[in-house]
């Protein structure tokens, strides 16, 4: 727990350093004027609520795509990444400590978003507040569970940004952030059904209905599953990718 | 006696594959091959060795961070391989440098989050932190952002970083590049106090006279081999066990009849000094005694020092660096 706490201490740390490493924070504010302006235009304001999220989610998947995904490598870049295998903490407390601040951190795209709509004259209730919250909650943990995923197969990639900038919309549409999955084709479905993105963005929209909310039980479990299948390939690719650059010598660029 | 080693290595290999994933091809690079070592504990042991000789690949499989072919080394009895928790818990790394700090954090945060990692937390990695950046003398820079150091001062951040953790053992990868003559001063001191404090320290560098002063015993690395391990004097004599007579003038036939001397193995001249390599023992006696018979007595006799020890050994590598 001591090391999760010294990367959490360290990541605010570098954060406070670098701040354009939540650049989707620059970004999260114009995106939901752009997707409100288009509600507006299209009077449809029964779609605020997927406008207002829609920000929030993009930017938490380009913060986990870009930052976290670079975690390890940008380390092996500076010439860190040696040093930080030959000490006693383990790696892995330490990666979940920066992924958790990292992402909690994104989490403020959505308060971005809100904030925007408000200046919007908008309103945007919250009918079930203790699902949207516990769904939040899930989903930022998913998040940062396949965040530590991304830090380690990165690793593996010399050109890992080019994966990054090709992962953003792809997801984007399969995990239903602007577009429900629901509208999607029906042969879609198995792959949106293993994109935690799209049980998070449905519960999130959900909650901002006045409808009851179908099957939250169900939902959250799959979501939380897909966290958990996150978190488990997160550890075994970590402990894999180490083992490989320490076998192979590539722990370092140099 | 076992106990009686820091550092134990026997046989250890290292192959680099070539190409890259299911390409690989050819037999690969040899960085280290059969390299056998022993340094005791509380020793000051340098590796000196040209660029490529497999130095720095020997302190990477000893700290952990990479992976042997074949062989064993262990480090207080652990096994670099199957031990790797004990082994870092005993250890400190220095690999030198530019690169290997976070250049945006200062000094302090950098030694705090190394020091943390090495399990230290609360007043005692405070009390550490201060007393080591005292000691490397960077407390005025301290709360400074390592990005704004010289090359030496990142460099004594880097030396910090590897006693942070009170290592038993401290692998030093060239620590004193880009350090002023003072400050290599000041950490030829400071090894001298790791040796005080019965540390182990193996030191890789191509500096002679550091060599010379803060080893305890060198060995010489090439292509991946261990050629000699012995006490820097004594690795004088590896290359000959004789001395040298050095005049700075003599006439031009005293110098050509001398040279006829049996055990005479070859003379130099260079801006009119003059030099007598000897290949016998005794000889030197006779060479200063018939010099002195013909009228030169200024004369000197002396050993090979340790860098003309390590051009005479790898001198014919010029520039090459070996693949």
């Amino acid at each position: 727990m001591r090391t999760v706490l010294t990367g959490c201490w360290y990541q605010l740390l570098v954060l406070r350093r670098s701040p354009a490493d939540l650049m989707a924070l620059f970004v999260a504010p114009v995106n939901t004027a752009v997707f409100l302006a288009i509600v507006r235009h299209a009077d449809r304001p029964d779609l605020v609520g997927h406008a207002v999220l829609a920000p929030g989610l993009m930017a938490l998947w380009a913060i986990a795509l870009i930052t976290c995904g670079e975690l390890i490598d940008a380390e092996r870049f500076g010439g860190t990444l040696e040093a930080l295998v030959a000490v006693p903490a383990r790696m892995l407390p330490l990666l979940t400590g920066r992924v958790v601040v990292v992402t909690t951190a994104s989490l403020f795209a959505f308060a971005e978003s809100w904030l925007v709509a408000v200046l919007f004259g908008l309103r945007v209730p919250i009918p079930h507040p203790a699902i949207f919250v516990i769904s939040m909650l899930g989903t930022a943990l998913a998040m940062a569970c396949w965040a530590g995923v991304m830090a380690s197969v990165f690793v593996l990639a010399r050109s890992a940004r080019i994966f990054q900038n090709a992962l953003g919309f792809p997801f984007f549409v399969l995990g239903g952030v602007l577009v429900p999955v629901a509208m999607l084709p029906d042969w879609v479905r198995p792959l949106t059904n293993v994109v935690f993105l799209s049980w998070s963005s449905d519960l999130l929209r959900d909650a901002l209905k006045t409808a009851p909310v179908q099957d939250f039980a169900g939902r959250l479990t799959a979501l939380l599953g897909l966290a958990a299948v996150g978190a488990g390939l997160g550890a075994y690719l970590l402990s894999a990718v180490l083992k490989r650059v320490r076998s192979l010598g590539t722990l370092t660029y140099a | 006696m076992i106990d009686e080693y820091a550092v134990e290595i026997t046989a250890l290999r290292r192959v680099f594959a070539t190409g890259k994933g299911l390409r690989k091809r050819g037999p690969g690079h040899v960085a280290l091959d059969g390299v056998d070592l022993a340094v005791r504990k509380g020793e000051v042991h340098g590796l000196l060795g040209p660029n490529g000789a497999g130095k720095t690949t020997l302190c990477k499989i000893l700290s952990t961070v990479l992976l042997p072919t074949s062989g064993t080394a262990k480090v207080l009895g652990f096994d670099v391989v199957g031990q790797t928790s004990r082994v870092r818990e005993s250890m400190g790394i220095v690999f030198g440098g530019e690169r290997g700090l976070y250049g945006r954090l200062t000094a302090r945060q950098n030694l705090k989050f190394w020091g943390a990692l090495h399990g230290l937390h609360g007043k005692a990695l405070r009390t550490r932190v201060d007393t080591l950046l005292e000691r490397v003398g960077l407390t005025g820079r301290a709360d400074d952002r390592v990005e704004g150091f010289s090359r030496g001062m990142k460099q004594r951040v880097h030396l910090a970083r590897g006693l942070v953790g009170d290592p038993a053992v401290l692998l030093l990868d060239e620590p004193t590049t880009g350090m002023d003559p003072v400050a290599a001063k000041d950490f030829r001191s400071l090894v001298g106090e790791l040796r005080a404090e019965n540390r182990t320290v193996l030191i890789t560098t191509h500096d002679m006279v550091e060599a010379e002063q803060v080893c305890d015993r060198v060995s010489l690395i090439d292509a991946g081999r261990i050629l000699a391990t012995e006490p820097p004097a004594a690795l004088s004599e590896w290359i000959t066990r004789f001395e040298r007579v050095d005049v700075p003038a003599a006439p031009a036939e005293v110098v050509a009849r001398l040279r006829e001397l049996p055990g005479v193995g070859s003379v130099s001249t260079e801006d009119g000094r003059v030099r007598f390599e000897t290949t016998q023992e005794g000889v030197a006696a006779q060479l200063v005694r018939a010099l002195v018979d013909e009228g030169v007595t200024s004369v000197t006799t002396s050993k090979p020092s340790l860098e003309e020890v390590y051009l005479h050994v790898f001198g014919h590598n010029g520039m090459a660096v070996r693949k």
